[in-house]
């Protein structure tokens, strides 16, 4: 025994009879799972702290022979050297004690299952028959509620259902960090609520739904809508961010009904946020693209066959002066190299930019170049985490959970350079560095205490500053701390390995580099790849007379890109009618996410693989692609996504990089901001205006409202009081909404970037940076 | 929600409340009984204020006061009278003096007199089984007592005069004074009246007559 003690951190008990060696602390509960012995629960949660709250898992435990007086529930109970456990399948006393637990806790349970949605997938259900009596000896009058009540307008509430066992609360609490939702009252009317006035608009409200181990929290999208055994589930991989959830897609008929969060310790736990759950009716929405248009003369568009709309866009392509070719941050991996073997060989140029969005140079540079190495795990080890240009509750919601978690768990320093002080950086109780769009150099510099074990994460708007991401990297480098690149969506880490980019190839190979434009060359068994660097997102609309839009919204990229891209030939390869389609020549429609194959890359760069989930006949971009380049007669061979998987796994990494690719940043730059000034920041919150949440009334119902954020004296200067409408104007445009008081500096001003009445990207000259002028509305 | 419904000696007070705790959020019950003793009861502004306060969500701090029946949502009268109804001060006349008072009063549990005089309400136990049947008023006891003596009570509370508590201070504080007790503001009468009466030393005397000591 005492050996034991001394030589290991292990506990051995016996379980039922049987020995087993769990680390110590380990709950009696989880030692029995691992011999496969299944004790009823509904409280417990692996993720979760201990509750004991439901008493379904009472065990009889005893210990070096004493035994205690009565059941003991396991869920909380950490296990002990001698100590011997009988559960249900042992002992008689367990048995009786969990069949009492059932039928009390089913005593005012409506038994609604028919009708529950639920009834089909509920713990509840399934134990009531595994480990219940059959029949309840209670012939009282149930206790009733009004239902359902709505907590927020996705989670509605039957408290009737309810067994209070907390996994909703303490998920809240615990893992989110919106303790919105708490138990109420006491006794008998003890019941789940919120505060009357404050809904529970959390970011990641879906996952109580998807613990809820009986009817109690449903999805107000979801509800009535299927039962669980006429859906067939498909693991699926989500496309919003790039976070990299995995998912489960469950579809009834050829339609997705929900998503839930799927299960993967590596990358989300068994969490998502509400926008990956509830934003996916975008790929059955009305305004899908079911068939080729070609524009005609008179400029409407009209349905065609797919030879003749492929024929015309090959002869669009192939007449062009200077062809190119723009995609959106959604692709996958393989639709990605889709675009760039495209580009490359039938259209012979390096003309491509994944970036449709906000871009410069200095980032591409930095994409070619630096070689962001941070993971989940580097959080979860770090002393300290610095986010640079990057909201992670509105931009990467899971990147957020997991420093949440660790601040929780083990008091994680965290800084944020940033605007304005976000809930999110509350949340992470946060060193808060205010500094504007511009100005984060300086911000930098007071960072302190990074070590190798330190992770820098910065955001895609860290392209906004000139120098930001020379510096940030350079700091990285000389700390020697981890450095993590997250961009917004999905596809852009995806595009960038597969070298949708002017200056790389696939495999991150610089396309001036000889050695490397061999390696894609013999790959592809050609000859010759252009040589020439290709033009960005900025140039293309500038100099290109032909594009090809791979998923693009020029709402995305500029207040003057769609004037652009209406001057220009134009093929929209697309999922929905949209600004690309507005302008479009030819129209080619592509599959969404859920109908077919492919992998994301999330922003470590790990694969995120997933399979159509329901049939369809629309087809993936890299198969389209690979019709056009026939009908080009320059082919790129690539049928089928599996067929641009096998090619891609033919490269290796490229670890080569330049060093001196580093730009200065001015950061001293005055903007001579006058008494009613002040200088325009913004990122987008994570429900907003974005495309693939159209529909969705339920999940924008949870969207933080738009404001416009100053400091205090700063609005007491302006003679602004919180609350009511002011306005921002720049360049002869303006918005309006209610004004905040914000934590941060005087001279700043925060808008939301994409919210319904403030959507900055394609009204502002540029979203961030500029001065504008405030005043009352 | 704003400080603008508290006093800035309102918020002293809260603010020393606070200071007592290591962890602020310790406070929350102290700050809750003092909401009471200005409000009366339980307003959604001072479960707003406590949550700003000590950082946490309203929603956090409305649990804490919909779990302790001590904490009021609605208005309570001056006086607010809780009738034990448990099991030995039921069978001693509980369960008639508090329908008794029902009838006076004019309302059901937790409800006010038309007047806001007088609120009443049955409660739990209240460690006093040897006075059983036993009535608080504003938390102070009144001992063994009858339909008639109840109802005595109200009619005089009514009136602005209550008769003092059988144990406790001399006179009885109103609900708002008791609060701020509760929130740990002493009034100084602590150590006013009887503590211990002679019902609950009787076992102790009976053993020292018996020499058993």
């Amino acid at each position: 025994m005492s050996d034991q003690l001394t030589t290991t951190t292990d506990v051995t008990l016996k379980i039922d009879g049987f020995e087993v060696t769990v680390p110590k602390g380990t709950l009696v509960i989880r030692a029995a799972e691992k011999l496969g012995i299944q004790i009823p629960r509904f409280c417990d949660h692996p993720l979760l702290a201990p509750a004991g709250a439901c008493r379904q898992c009472l065990v009889d435990i005893s210990i070096n022979g004493r035994a205690f007086p009565k059941p003991q529930a396991s869920c909380t109970i950490p296990v002990e050297n001698g100590m011997e456990v009988k559960t249900q399948l042992t002992s008689t006393v367990a048995d009786k004690a969990q069949k009492g637990i059932m039928e009390l806790l089913l005593i005012n349970h409506p038994l609604d299952c028919p009708v529950c949605d639920k009834g089909g997938e509920c713990p509840l259900q399934n134990q009531a028959m595994s480990n219940g009596n059959g029949q309840s000896r209670y012939e009282g009058v149930k206790r009733t509620f009004e239902k359902p009540v709505a907590i927020s307008s996705q989670v509605l509430l039957d408290r009737e259902r309810c067994v209070l066992c907390a996994r909703c609360t303490r998920f809240s609490e615990q893992i989110a960090g919106d303790p919105f939702i708490t138990l109420n009252e006491r006794g008998a009317l003890q019941q789940v609520g919120i505060y009357e006035k404050e809904p529970f608009d959390s970011y990641y409200s879906g996952n109580t739904v998807q613990i809820c181990p009986v009817g109690a929290l449903t999805g107000a999208t979801y509800r009535f809508r299927a039962r669980p055994f006429d859906l067939v589930s498909n693991p699926s991989a989500c496309e919003h961010c790039a976070s990299g959830c995995a998912m489960r897609t469950d579809v009834r008929r050829g339609k997705t009904l929900r998503r839930l969060a799927g299960d993967d310790p590596t990358v989300n736990e068994e969490w998502n946020c509400d926008k990956g759950r509830w934003a996916f009716k975008y790929e059955s929405a009305r305004n899908r693209i079911t068939t080729p248009y070609i524009r005609d003369e008179s400029g409407v568009l009209r349905e065609a066959s797919w030879p003749e709309a492929l024929s015309e866009a090959a002869k669009l392509l192939l007449n062009a002066k200077s062809a190119a070719v723009l995609m959106g941050g959604r692709a996958t991996l393989e639709d990605a190299y889709g675009y760039s073997k495209f580009a490359r060989i039938a259209l012979q140029t390096n003309d491509i930019d994944f970036r449709a969005r906000l871009n410069s140079n200095e980032e591409r540079e930095f994409l070619a170049n630096a070689r962001p190495n941070a993971t989940y795990k580097d959080i979860d080890d770090a002393d300290h985490v610095v986010l640079i240009s990057f909201e992670p509750e509105d931009e990467s919601p899971i990147v957020f959970l997991r420093i949440l978690k660790a601040v929780t768990k083990r008091k994680l320093a965290v800084t944020v350079i940033s605007p304005i002080k976000s809930r999110g950086t509350e949340k992470l109780k946060a060193n808060f560095i205010s500094a504007s769009a511009g100005f984060e150099l300086k911000a930098i510099e007071k960072v302190d205490g990074l070590t190798n074990r330190s992770v820098i994460l910065i955001g895609e708007r860290a392209l906004e500053t000139e120098g930001l991401l020379s510096s940030v990297e350079q700091l990285a480098t000389s700390k020697g701390a981890k450095l993590g690149w997250i961009p917004r969506r999905a596809g852009e880490v995806a595009a960038l390995t597969a070298g949708a980019i002017g200056n790389l190839l696939p495999g991150l190979r610089p396309v001036q580099d000889a050695k490397a434009r061999v390696d894609v060359q013999t790959v592809w068994g050609i000859n010759q790849l252009p040589t020439k660097t290709g033009k960005s997102t900025d140039e293309i609309l500038k100099d290109s007379d032909v594009i090809l839009l791979g998923g693009v919204d020029a709402n995305d990229i500029s207040s003057s890109a769609k004037s652009q891209l209406s001057n220009k030939k134009i093929i929209a390869m697309d999922i929905r009618f949209g600004t690309s389609t507005e302008v479009a020549h030819v129209i080619l429609p592509v599959a969404s996410v859920v109908e077919k194959n492919g992998t994301f890359l999330d922003w470590q760069g790990k694969p995120r693989s997933f399979e159509s989930a329901v049939e369809s006949l629309n087809r993936s971009d890299v198969r389209i692609l690979s019709m056009l380049a026939d009908e080009m007669k320059r082919p790129i061979n690539l049928p089928t996504v599996k067929a641009a998987a096998n090619e891609i796994a033919q490269f290796d990494k490229w670890e080569k990089s330049t060093s001196n690719w580093h730009v200065s940043g001015t950061n001293t730059e005055n903007l001579n901001l006058g008494p009613t000034e002040a200088i325009l920041n913004s990122w987008r919150l994570l429900l907003d205006r974005g495309s693939l949440q159209e529909g969705e009334d339920n999940l924008a119902g949870t969207a933080r409202k738009t404001i416009i954020g100053l400091n205090r004296t700063k609005a007491e200067k302006l003679n602004l009081v919180e609350g009511e409408l002011v306005k921002i104007s720049a360049d002869s445009v303006s918005i309006s909404a209610p004004l905040k008081i914000v934590e941060t500096e005087e001279n700043i001003v925060w808008v939301p970037r994409n919210s319904t009445g403030a959507q900055l990207v394609s009204k502002f000259s540029k979203p961030s940076g500029i001065k504008v002028s405030v005043s009352k509305a | 929600m704003s400080s603008a419904n508290f006093t800035s000696e309102q918020i002293t007070k809260m603010d020393q409340i606070i200071a007592r705790y290591p962890r602020s959020r310790s406070a929350v019950m102290p700050l809750l009984h003092y909401v009471q003793s200005i409000f009366g009861y339980v307003t959604d502004e001072g479960i707003e204020f406590i949550g700003k306060k000590l950082d946490l969500a309203t929603a956090e701090v409305n649990a804490v006061a919909s779990f302790y029946t001590q904490y009021k949502r609605k208005p309570v009268g001056e006086y607010h009278i809780g009738i034990c109804t448990n099991t030995l001060c039921a069978v001693m006349g509980g369960d008639a003096i508090y329908s008794a008072l029902k009838d006076q009063i004019g309302s059901e549990h937790d409800g006010v007199s038309a007047d806001g005089k007088v609120s009443l309400e049955h409660i739990e136990c209240n460690a006093a089984c040897d006075y059983a049947p036993v009535m608080m008023v504003n938390w102070e006891f009144y001992d063994n007592q009858t339909v008639e003596s109840a109802k005595e009570f109200v009619e005089k509370a009514r009136t602005g005069n209550p008769p003092a508590p059988t144990r406790g201070p001399k006179k009885l504080r109103t609900w708002k004074e008791n609060s701020e007790v509760l929130a740990g503001f002493s009034d100084g009468l602590a150590n006013e009246g009887i503590s211990a009466g002679k019902a609950s030393l009787l076992g102790l005397s009976k053993m020292k007559n018996s020499g058993n000591n």
